[in-house]
This record gives structure tokens, sequence and C-alpha cells, in this order.
């Protein structure tokens, strides 16, 4: 589903960091290990093509992302694509549902509210859909972002440091989540991350290397 | 969700900073139209009492306040002129009509007007109740002074002596009310019309008697004149300025000279109104690049989820125009309130003109479209900040 190679990406006018390949299943996952500040975030989202790329291929599906520019490259995105962020979940002001929505709305497709409803009770959140963003503890936060990944059923989920900052139980537990949101989803899952915890989950593990 | 949910929810997060950027927008908005509507009425109000009057023959003194005096009621005037003078100009071939009018008393302080049944059709004043007089002390009421003194048609009042309330009454005089006017806007309305002869008759001395009836002795206080042609324009000011007690006074050059003075004062307020909406569009660019700034990472989110750049674009222009439409709308309702505030004030002034303000229209739309647009140009440059938002800055950065 997901097939990366020589993928070198960086920002500005220069790569920061490269990734010789890397090869996900769907519904399968790969871990992209390295220390902090090796340049992690910055290739998952050159995989999305929001990070510069400077060489190599990236294939979702049948498509080549690193081809596709503007108005295709966003909507290849927002259709195909979930993330799941480090911090930055949900926007504030909105209900937990209208978060959920917000990335068929960003897409561009019709808001399935039904699924996105039905996703929310599947993790726990059936009772506060309604329950403004601010007033959500970061962890039903970010359950809710893992569900507005799997709303538009993507080919592809990237994952930024999702654990860090968590303690075991709920490290384990968001681990679990996104391995199933893979899984039902039938999406490839790279997560990003330096959490050790997660090397025992998750087999298909790249080191991230400086760039040349 | 939609376009508008989402901008509401980022104008949410700054309620304060919102409410303050709209209050100020719309105290501009609502200063300048308060301004336009008032000076629309104070136009409106003195065109209508300028009717068709081309000049005013009156006694030697200012012309301005000779305009004043008789043709808005508003000042004293100078002095009277000779009934036979005046009628010598009467019969010009280069006047068309000549109205003459005498002032000296006043009911309460609206003053009694001694003229001609061609005074009100200057005005085209019609008759509520009633008729018009026929003979010296009958009285015809305007619509205000009717309703403010509560007179109707067989009833009596006397005058006093003077132009404003006084207690010289002349008790061996009293009018009689025959009609009352339909109201017309204009000066008419607060005048108590009557025969040229009952003015004589109440000012002149008992002793005196050959006065009264020797009509070369007569007087009125000024000749209202309209030219037959534009021959009168050229003509008629050199004839009547030729006469050693007479003063001619042009209504357009007056009120032009009137609306001059009284327009610096304007003027100054429009420039303070002027400079609240350009803080105002400081205040909202100041605000909107400070959103910008304060949610690139939600921004940033919106790109990653697959939202093109010019949709954050639009956030940014739709949150503007939302809080200008409120500004505007809030101006134009403060505005109306301020301009009908003023002419309250100017009618409980006891005989000022009142001001009406001309209905909601064109103007008021006109009052927030200007907000919109102030909002949507203060909005562009933030707007295109937003929309070239990189996420990868913003994501990778945390």
């Amino acid at each position: 589903m997901l097939l990366a190679e020589d993928l070198e990406a960086g920002r500005g006018d220069r790569p920061v960091a490269r990734l010789s390949a890397l090869s996900v299943k769907a519904g399968e996952a790969a871990l992209l290990l390295g220390p902090s500040g090796a340049g992690k975030t910055t290739l998952l989202l050159a995989l999305a093509g929001l990070a510069k790329s400077f060489s190599g291929r990236v294939r979702i599906a049948d498509t080549d992302i690193l081809a596709l520019r503007g108005a295709a490259l966003d909507r290849f995105r927002g259709r195909h694509i979930g993330f799941v962020f480090q911090d930055i979940h949900l926007l504030p002001g909105l209900s937990a549902l209208d978060n959920l929505l917000l990335s068929p709305f960003a897409a561009g497709v019709a808001q399935d509210r039904e699924r996105a409803r039905a996703l929310l009770a599947s993790l726990g959140l059936g009772d506060k859909a309604e329950r403004a963003a601010e007033r959500l503890s970061r962890g039903e936060a970010q359950r809710a972002a893992i569900a507005r990944a799997m709303l538009l059923r993507p080919q592809l989920i990237l994952a930024d440091e999702p654990t860090a900052s968590l303690d075991d139980p709920a490290a384990d537990s968001v681990a679990t989540l996104l391995l199933q949101a893979a899984a039902e989803t039938g999406a490839a899952l790279v997560v990003a991350t330096h959490d050790a915890r997660l090397k025992a989950r998750i087999a298909n593990q790249v080191m991230v290397e400086a760039a040349a | 969700m939609n376009l508008f949910k989402l901008v509401w929810a980022f104008i949410r997060r700054r309620p304060l900073t919102w409410a303050f950027n709209v209050l100020t927008l719309s105290t501009g908005v609502a200063l300048v139209l308060a301004l336009v509507l008032v000076s629309q009425a104070l136009d409106n109000r003195f065109r209508r009492d300028l009717a068709d009057i081309d000049l005013v023959i009156g006694a030697k003194g200012s012309p301005l306040q000779i305009v004043l005096s008789a043709v808005f009621q508003m000042d004293t005037p100078t002095g009277n002129i000779s009934l036979a003078e005046a009628e010598r100009f009467t019969r010009s071939a280069l006047v068309s009509r000549a109205v003459p009018v005498s002032m000296g008393d006043n009911v309460q302080g609206a003053r009694i007007v001694g003229t001609t049944l061609d005074y009100p059709k200057l005005y085209g004043a019609e008759l509520a109740a009633g008729r018009w007089w026929g003979q010296p002390m009958e009285a015809v009421l305007g619509a205000s002074v009717a309703q403010r003194l509560g007179l109707h048609p067989g009833q009596s009042f006397v005058g006093a002596h003077g132009l404003v309330g006084s207690a010289d009454l002349h008790r061996r005089f009293p009018y009689r009310v025959v009609g009352v006017l339909k109201p017309t806007g204009a000066v008419v309305d607060r005048l108590v019309l009557t025969d040229l002869g009952s003015v004589w008759q109440v000012h002149e001395h008992p002793d005196a008697d050959e006065r009264a009836t020797d009509p070369n002795r007569r007087e009125v206080t000024a000749l209202l004149v309209k030219y037959r042609s534009a021959m009168g324009a050229l003509m008629m000011p050199r004839l009547v300025a030729a006469v050693p007690d007479l003063q001619p006074a042009i209504p357009a050059i007056e009120s032009a000279r009137l609306f001059s003075l009284l327009g610096v004062g304007a003027e100054v307020l429009q420039g303070v109104g002027a400079a609240i909406l350009g803080l105002a569009a400081i205040g909202f660019f100041i605000a909107l690049f400070g959103a910008v700034s304060q949610r690139r990472r939600d921004l940033a989110l919106l790109r990653a989820l697959g939202a093109r750049p010019s949709l954050l674009l639009m956030i940014v222009a739709l949150e503007s125009a939302l809080l200008g439409l409120a500004g505007g709308l809030i101006g134009v309702a403060a505005g109306r309130a301020l301009a009908a505030y003023a002419g309250h004030v100017s009618m409980a002034a006891a005989s000022g003109p009142t001001l009406i303000p001309p209905p909601a229209g064109a103007i008021d739309l006109a009052a927030i479209g200007a907000a919109l647009a102030l909002a949507l140009v203060a909005s562009i440059g933030p707007a295109v900040i937003a929309a070239r938002t990189d996420p990868a800055r913003e994501l990778a950065g945390a």
C-alpha cells in the first residue's frame, strides 16, 4: 500500500533526513525511528507531500505522491491520508463531532455524520460527541483525532509521536487504537516515534538517516 | 460542518478583541452616518422653507438676517419697510408674485405672521380643518402650533408683543382661530397666519386713528418675491438696493453662506468620524494579524486535512466580513438613533426648526457596505499570510 524509496526531505533549500526504504501493506504498520531532531516528522510530512522532498519515490496505492502538485496534491491528501499529531488534535470552539467533520469539510467531500458518531462511540466518546473540544481531556482529544484520521477510510494513516508524554497504560491503549484503526480501514499506518515502548508492538521498523 | 461554523469558532476565541473592534467600527459608522443624516435633514428643511422665493426685500440691514427672519422665521427682522414702497415692486413686470409678511407678535413662542393667502400657497399648505381667514383678527394655525397649543377652529387666543414668549399681551385684540393646516414639513407648520390687517390693527396706537386709515404709512416686515424670468435676477436686486431704506436679500446666496458657516463644524465632526473609521480599519488589521499568528497551527492542521490555501484565505476574509457587517449594522442603528436624537433635541428647542432625517434607504445600505468594504480591505494582508501558511514548518516545528 505504501512504498517509499530513497526519500530525502527537508525544509527550506536543503534535505535534512533520508529514508532508504519503507514498505507497509494495507492494514499493517511500520515505525519510523530516530532520536529527537533527526527529521522524523519532516519525513512523515514528506510522505504526505506536506514537506519538501528532494529525491526518491513515494507511492500510495497506485499514486506517485511526489508527482502531485497544488490542488491535486491537496485533494489526494484530504481523501486518502489521515493524520494524528503529537499535540495538535482538535480545533477549540467546535464540538468533537464537528472536529471529525472538519476532515471531509477540508477535503471537500460529503460529510457522513452517522459514521462520525459511530466512530466516536467505538472509541468510547459516544456521549461526548457534542462536547466542545476544549472541554475534552487530552486523552479524549487524541482519541477523537484518531477517529478523525479513520473517518474517510484512508489508504495511509500517519501518526507523529502519538505516545510521547503518555504513561505506559495510556501509550499502550493508543498503540492498540492506532493498530485497530489501520486494520479496520485497511490503511497502511506509519508512526514516527522515538518511544521504545512501541518497538515491542510494531515489528516493521525503519531508522531515519541523516541526509547526505 | 461548514465555513460559517468554522469562522464562528475562530471569532469566539477572541471575544474581547472583536467586541472592541466592532465597537470602534460601529462608532465611526454611527458618527459619519448621523452627520450625513442630520445635514441632509437640515438641507431638506431649508430647501423646503426656501420654496420658490428668489428675493426678499427687507429693511436696510444684514441680508442674512433678513433671510433668516423672513424666510426661515428664526431671527429678528431688520425692521419694517413701507408697504407703499414695497408695492412698487409688487407691480413690477419683472415679478410674477410678491408675498408680504409682517411679524411682531407671538403666541407662546409661535410667531404670528400677517400676510396674504399667497403665503401658504408657497408651501403648498392645505387646510386640515376650518377655512382660510377672510378678515383681520382671524387666524389659521400651522399644524405643529395647533397641536402644541391645543387650539381648534372657533377658539380664541391673544398675542404677546415680540417674537418670543412675553407677558406683554395684547388683551384688547383677541384672535379667533378659523382654520388649521395640514403638516407640510416646512416653516408654516410652526407659524400662526393671519391677515396683514390684523398686525396693523393690533399695533396701531389707539390715539393715532388717522394712521390706521392712511395706507401710505402702512408697513410690512418684508416682501417675498418670485421673478417672472431670469431677467429679474439681473435687475431686481440693483433696483431694490437703489431705494435708500430697502435691502435686497437673495435666499440662495444667504443660505449658502449659512451652510458654509455650519459646514465648518460638520466638517470637523466628519473628520473625527473618518479618523475613527481609519482606526477601526487598523484595529481590524491588527486583530486579524494577531488571530492568524495565533492560529498558525490550526491553519496548518486544516492544510493537513486537505484544505486548499484558498480556504484559509476565505476563513480570514469571512471572519473580517462578518465582523465588518456586524459593525455596519450596529453603526447604522446607532447612527439612526443619534440622528433621531438630534432631531428631537432641535424640536425641543421651542420654535427651532424640526429635523426629520430622511427615511431609511440607500444611505444606510451604503454605510453598511462601507463598513464591509473597510473590513475586507483590512483583511487582505492577514488573509494572504494565512493562505501562505507552511504546514511543514508549523507541524514539524513543535
